[in-house]
């Protein structure tokens, strides 16, 4: 698939406060990507040079073959975007925030327009001021999607919305990629990033450390067996196996904690040797992984940096 | 200790405003103090002065003309309460714009009243018109000495308290406004017209004799009770008093409110006052069939509407009130064609024409539409900034429009605005000239209120450039510092005969005085093709630069 979101080497500062640095990934035709990080990592200077917000000190970004700065007006005829701060116009209604931004993109299908409110359960006839965090979200979520772009990207878009709505927008985004668009979001929420995205980015500190399908990401390659012994047993007669990329002990010497990678066939041998209570095995969650790339340890993070 | 209490941070967020204000407004009161001298200095420039003073009797009541206080505090007049904006934009913002930023939440989660929350703002701000009042007596006090202005000390600075007083009635009046509006901009909108409306009412009984019953409606009437630099006339500690008393109740009753309504809400008004609500059923409520949200500059066009109408009724209104004011005192004016003063000189200068002619002193009265105007202008150069500044163009700049095409659709409906205040005041002073049976030449009638068109204009365009770099406060703040330039060198210019490369900075130069003169076509020209350059550049900048958050 060709890509449709293209970064390389993408670089902003602000005077001398870092933005992002070397910023690279690439997006597929058809993809929901998600772009992972904390507050102040660089999502949303990444999400709005991407629209054309920002000019990159250095590097090349890319919708649909077209430079986001030079070729921006083209870009926007492709692109939605939600921004991540709703701000618009406090005294207009929600309908006439949509009609508006409908007209500036030449006119949207108002069925479809309709659908999007009712799914959101918004009420376009109240005044902008007068919304709530969550309606304010729908408004801005709405017109990201009524004039069905090749291209969503999205900044933090479930932020005040409740899980019912939430979820209904999770299912708006399955229903995009399914028709072959793309959406490029970020959030810091992981379990949604988890069930709606095909690949996820995290960024940190302004640098990408890591970018793959999520299945990768979570590096099914590495995982956790804890067992539960009757007696207490030697970390050392475990933490040299093959497999095993660490050991600690818990329970009062008692149990093991063993990080895997690769095959356990060693593990499940070496245990057999002694009074085994429980056995279980589990995979890291997004979660784990998340926290793992944000540990204050750089080494973890150097180790990290990688594209899978 | 700046940041130890909600005053001590309310008060240093002011220290710019306070040295500002302060200062500035003592140099205006200097200017007359230096130049007076040059007019009262001879039995002549008196007499002429007085027959002048009763002919401008609008901008403040003559009271010894012939001593350089005298002067001073006639020639500043109404000028003096342009400070008054100060407190009307800093109530309209320290309640009801932290609420719209969200800010007051997190301050009212503090273990304090809301009560005490909103005395130590208001004393902070009620502190900062102090130093503001004390920096103006003392510039005044130490800026006159070599002049033998022969007050002292204490009158100046009692000077500097009576403006502080009557700025902190308007400071009040802003933040009681303030608890009835949805936002900061209307109740400082309403303020600056209930501004703008006694300073209209205390000058009608100046006007018309046997006014004064409703010019005593007026705070500005017992503002100009006092005159504390001219000792022989002193101060009015009843008017003070009356100044103070409508201070704490007016911001008495704001407080009240405050601490009772719904944080975010607003006082409910009496079901009669307010307005019928027009929600459309749910289901109706798409398409909304709005034709001012079809497109940049429609929308920008009913965005500016309401202010459109409030400032044409002001600068209108204003011109209709001087054309209906100079005839009554027509016969005062022809008076000084016989009296070859230096203030006929000075009238002459600013009117520029023969003062012989009604519209000669009309074109000195008329020199303040375009500053009416550019001031109009900067307001709308200051929602531009702070759109950009707050993301309300992020999603209009998410759409196919390009960003030229967003700055040049807002420039356009301004320029459709300035012209429609240019054209309507044409009309109003056209129809009071002609109900009062005022002379005055047509053509030169519609050069003077057309003309300043291009001047609002300029300003408007140097302040969309400025925006390309300059955050939105900075950016109001160059624009009304340049108009302010501009008007002080066009005001002073003449009469210490400064030479014409200084004077030709202002661009009051080149709005002339065309009542008197005409149309002067060139510098007209000038003025468009340097809008025009500035708005280009604006343009080009706003097309490169990183939009702020």
């Amino acid at each position: 698939m060709a890509a449709i979101v293209d970064v390389e080497g993408l670089t902003k500062s602000y005077g001398g406060t870092r933005g992002i640095v070397d910023v690279s990934f690439q997006v597929e035709e058809g993809e929901v990507f998600g772009f992972l990080g904390p507050n102040g990592a660089g999502k949303t200077t990444t999400i709005r040079l991407l629209m054309a917000l920002l000019r990159a000190d250095a590097g090349v970004a890319r919708i649909a073959g077209l430079d986001c700065w030079r070729d921006s007006l083209a870009i926007k005829r492709l692109v939605g975007y939600a921004p991540g701060e709703p701000s618009l116009d406090p005294d207009l209604t929600g309908g006439q925030i949509l009609e508006y931004l409908g007209h500036l993109r030449g006119g949207v299908d108002q069925a479809y327009l309709r659908q999007l409110i009712e799914r959101l359960d918004l009420d376009p006839t109240r005044k902008f001021r007068q919304y709530s965090q969550g309606n304010k979200r729908k408004v801005i979520l709405v017109q990201a999607l009524m004039h069905r772009p090749r291209v969503v990207i999205l900044d933090e878009p479930t932020s005040g919305l409740d899980p019912l709505n939430q979820h209904e927008f999770g299912r708006m985004v399955d229903e995009v990629g399914r028709e072959g668009r793309s959406v490029f979001l970020s959030s810091h929420v992981l379990s949604e990033v988890e069930q709606w995205c095909s690949r996820v980015g995290i960024i940190r500190e302004g640098r990408i450390v890591r970018i793959g399908d999520v299945a990768e990401v979570k590096d099914i390659k590495r995982y956790q067996i804890t067992i539960l012994f009757a007696a207490r047993v030697p970390a050392e007669a475990f933490d040299r196996l093959d497999g095993v990329v660490g050991a600690e002990t818990t329970a009062g010497g008692h149990g093991l904690r063993l990080t895997m990678q690769g095959s356990a066939d060693a593990v499940i041998k070496a245990a057999a040797q002694y009074p085994v209570v429980s056995l279980s095995s589990h995979e890291p969650s997004l979660e784990d992984i998340f926290l793992r790339y944000y540990e204050a340890d750089g080494r973890a993070v150097k180790e990290a940096t990688r594209v899978v | 200790m700046w940041f130890s209490s909600i005053f001590f941070r309310t008060l240093h967020s002011y220290h710019v405003a306070i040295a500002g204000w302060g200062i500035g407004m003592g140099l205006v009161v200097l200017q007359p103090l230096a130049a007076a001298s040059t007019v009262v200095g001879t039995a002549a420039g008196r007499a002429s002065l007085t027959q002048l003073a009763s002919a401008f009797a609008f901008n403040a009541a003559p009271v010894a003309l012939g001593t350089v206080a005298g002067y001073a505090t006639w020639k500043v007049g109404v000028f003096m309460l342009i400070m008054a904006i100060w407190p009307l934009l800093a109530a309209s913002r320290t309640l009801r714009g932290e609420e719209e930023r969200g800010s007051l939440e997190v301050l009212l989660s503090v273990p304090r009243t809301r009560a005490r929350v909103a005395l130590e703002k208001l004393a902070a701000m009620w502190t900062a018109l102090l130093a503001m009042a004390a920096l103006i007596g003392l510039i005044v006090f130490v800026g006159s000495q070599s002049f033998n202005p022969g007050f002292g000390v204490g009158d100046a600075l009692l000077f500097g308290l009576d403006l502080a007083l009557v700025c902190a009635v308007f400071g009040g009046l802003a933040l009681l406004i303030s608890q009835f509006t949805v936002d900061r901009r209307r109740a400082a909108g309403w303020t600056a017209t209930l501004l703008l409306v006694f300073v209209v009412l205390d000058s009608v009984h100046r006007l018309f004799p046997g006014t004064e019953g409703l010019s005593r409606l007026s705070p500005v009437y017992y503002y100009n009770l006092s005159k504390p630099l001219v000792t022989s006339y002193g101060t009015s500690l009843g008017g003070m008093l009356v100044l103070l008393a409508l201070t704490l109740v007016l911001s008495g009753a704001a407080v009240w409110l405050f601490a009772r309504r719904d944080v975010g809400g607003v006082v409910p008004l009496p079901e009669w006052l307010r307005l019928p609500r027009r929600a459309a059923p749910r289901g109706r409520a798409l398409p909304v069939d709005d034709l001012s949200l079809r497109g940049v500059y429609r929308r920008s066009l009913a965005m500016i509407a309401v202010p459109t109408f409030w400032w044409t009724v002001g600068i209108a209104g204003f011109a209709a009130f001087m054309v209906a004011g100079v005839a009554q005192v027509e016969k005062t004016i022809s008076g000084l064609a016989t009296t070859g003063s230096v203030i006929k000189t000075v009238v002459e200068k600013v009117g520029g024409g023969n003062v012989q002619t009604n519209a000669t002193l009309l074109s000195a009265i008329f020199a303040l539409l375009p500053v009416l105007l550019m001031a109009f202008a900067v307001t709308q150069v200051s929602r531009w900034s702070a759109d950009e500044e707050e993301g309300r163009l992020e999603l209009v700049l998410s759409t196919p429009q390009s960003r030229q095409r967003v700055l040049l659709g807002r420039f356009a409906a301004l320029t459709t605005a300035t012209v429609l205040i240019g054209v309507l005041t044409l009309a109003a002073s056209a129809v009071a000239a002609a109900a009062v049976g005022l002379k005055l030449n047509g053509g030169n009638l519609a050069a003077a209120t057309l003309g300043i068109i291009p001047m609002g204009l300029l300003v408007a365009a140097i302040g969309y450039l400025a925006s390309g770099w300059l955050r939105a406060t900075v950016d109001t703040g160059l624009v009304s510092l340049l108009t302010a330039i501009w008007f002080f060198i066009s005001l002073v210019g003449p009469e210490l005969r400064w030479p014409d490369a200084i004077l030709r900075l202002s661009a009051f130069y080149y709005y002339g005085a065309p009542l008197v003169q005409g149309l002067q076509v060139t510098s007209v020209l000038g003025l468009v093709v340097l809008s025009a350059l500035a708005l280009a550049a604006g343009s080009w900048r706003f097309a490169g630069k990183d939009i702020a958050r």
